[in-house]
């Protein structure tokens, strides 16, 4: 698919410069990476809030052309920006807040409202709203100045973990609904997998790798900003829904069938990525039985790796050739007797497992 | 009250409101520039700008005394277009304004420091033009501490005595404010008629800072959580 967002831009900023170069394709790109390495900055440079030199067009047309002498004000770049804490205006209603951009666009502002469902919430003032809510109204008033391209900074991380799982099918539904290309800064390795088609991962204001997200995520450079405890992550899909079990049966891309808690809002083949905490995962050095876990898995043991107190073991499972980590303490490891090569069972809770 | 002290009283509020009105734009201008700023002579600037805050008011009138005076450049080519200033109305005007320009100048920067930049930012980001930003984000959220530093220069035009007396001389009926005849009435030994119109500068300071109290909690209350 060809670009059809070009950045290319060059910012000073106090301990290095800004200098990002990437081509990003219809659809959301999440960017990544460490804290002051820039995602901020960029978002601003290419809204127009920050004094960039360089090359931002949407679609071909140019927001800003430094060469040509084209720097468009921010007012008409159309770029839509949310940002973490949501930058709602206090003095105004939730309403007066997502009218603000477009006053006469009625249409706009009512599909806004109706993508969002922040109707019950006209009235309100922002101080009033819940973390989550605030961040619906942020993302109407941007939607509602019809954008040609949104900025999202981090929109989630303000939020508890419960509240980010509340939010996050809304950001699909922009997603799905509205089309448009969409800049999604993240640290959380979920979120980028769940919302986004590309990834682009910066470190001291460059980038330093761009590409597939499933196919970074695996790469060292994200290792490192893998959100702690998010150690396995596994593509596939939704099978089928058991309402009476409570239960939701998906199948991993190695083919693995996974038992998660029940998920009917996500119909049968519908694609989804598991992920499972390395130390959600219990070990047996025997076949599991009596035991309240939905999902139980033979393999072999890799590897023992000792990462700081704790101990990662690296495990093959004889279905599909999947691998999964699983984190106990050397104790367990001293009196399971685990030894690489040696076989091991593996089980999971159903609750245990997020669906993403 | 007998009808000379009622036209004092008018007179003071009238020059007090005139002077405050005249700083308005350009103090509120000043402040937004300032709050804002970050270039070299910063530093200068603010310090220029509050000068009268400290210098003594006669110093300062005695200044503009210099520069308007009718053998002095401005006030020659002023009086040769037939404005009088000196000894004039117009001057209570200038030296009360002069006075009071830092009083909201400093109150009004704060406020403008206080708004948040990324809003204003936001505000651009979604439609708005840099005059549409500050009417539409920036001064709603600042004008609380605008209007408390509108009263406070407005209390203190009312008050205003030193730079008043060298420029406006203290002509009863015609330059003469309530500060100027308490001293006046003091000097003339009417102790009681000096005590009576301390009285009503004491009442019309309270009243002033008393109504912006009221309206800002009053706003404060229907926009607050």
């Amino acid at each position: 698919m060809s670009g059809v967002v070009e950045i290319d831009v060059t910012l000073p900023l106090p301990r290095f410069a800004l200098r990002v170069e990437a081509t990003l394709p219809a659809g959301v790109t999440a960017v990544m990476g460490p804290s002051g390495a820039g995602k901020t900055s960029l978002l601003e440079s290419v809204a127009g809030l920050r004094g960039a030199t360089g090359r931002v067009a949407v679609g071909g047309e140019p927001l800003l052309d430094t060469a040509r002498g084209v720097s468009l004000p921010p007012e008409r770049r159309r770029v839509g920006y949310v940002p973490q804490d949501s930058g709602l205006f206090p003095h105004l209603s939730v309403l007066g807040n997502v009218r603000f951009g477009a006053r006469a666009d009625h249409g706009a502002v009512e599909a806004a409202i109706d993508t969002l469902e922040i109707r019950p919430l006209l009235d309100r003032r922002p101080l009033t709203l819940s973390g989550g809510e605030r961040q619906r109204v942020a993302l109407a008033r941007a939607l509602a100045t019809r954008p040609r391209l949104l900025l999202l900074d981090e929109p989630l991380a303000a939020l508890d973990v419960r509240l980010r799982e509340r939010v996050l099918p809304w950001l699909l539904r922009v997603r799905d609904e509205w089309a448009l290309p969409c800049v999604y800064v993240t640290h959380n390795v979920g979120e980028a997998l769940a919302v986004a088609s590309h990834l682009v991962v910066m470190r001291e204001g460059r980038v330093e790798a761009a590409g597939e997200p499933r196919a970074l995520l695996g790469a060292p450079a994200l290792a490192a900003e893998a959100e702690a405890g998010i150690e396995n992550l596994m593509p596939g899909h939704v099978v089928s829904h058991d309402d009476a079990g409570g239960i939701t049966r998906v199948r991993t891309e190695a083919g693995l069938d996974v038992a998660v808690t029940l998920s009917a809002a996500r119909p049968p083949g519908t694609p989804v990525t598991l992920a499972i905490r390395a130390e959600d995962v219990l070990v047996a050095t025997g076949p599991v039985t009596g035991l309240s876990a939905r999902n139980a898995y033979a393999g072999r043991l890799l590897a023992i790796d000792r990462t700081g107190v704790d101990v990662t073991l690296r495990c093959a499972l004889d279905a599909g050739g999947a691998e999964m980590l699983a984190r106990i303490t050397p104790a367990a490891v001293a009196s399971l007797g685990l030894r690489p090569g040696g076989p091991v069972w593996l089980a999971v809770k159903s609750h245990s497992i997020r669906l993403l | 009250m007998g009808a000379g002290d009622l036209q004092v009283v008018a007179f003071t509020l009238q020059m007090a409101a005139t002077a405050t009105a005249a700083i308005l734009v350009p103090g509120v201008a000043a402040a937004f520039f300032l709050a804002g700023y970050r270039g070299p002579g910063r530093g200068a600037l603010e310090t220029i700008l509050s000068l009268p805050l400290v210098l003594p008011p006669t110093a300062v009138g005695l200044a503009l005394l210099e520069l308007l005076g009718r053998n002095r450049p401005v006030g020659a080519w002023l009086a040769a277009h037939g404005v009088e200033v000196v000894f004039t109305w117009k001057a209570v005007v200038l030296a009360t304004a002069v006075m009071s320009f830092p009083l909201l100048v400093r109150s009004a920067r704060t406020a403008f420091e206080e708004v948040d930049p990324r809003l204003v930012g936001l505000a651009r980001t979604l439609g708005c033009g840099p005059a549409a930003a500050f009417f539409r984000v920036t001064m709603p959220l600042a004008w609380r501490g605008v209007l408390a530093g509108t009263v406070l220069a407005f209390s203190r035009a009312l008050g205003e005595f030193g730079a008043t007396i060298m420029v406006a001389g203290n002509i009863p009926g015609r330059t003469q404010t309530l500060a100027l005849a308490i001293f006046h009435e003091t000097q003339l030994g009417r102790d009681e008629r000096a005590a009576g119109l301390a009285a009503v500068t004491v009442a019309l300071a309270f009243a002033a800072l008393w109504l912006t109290e009221w309206l800002v909690r009053r706003r404060s209350r229907t926009e607050g959580a």
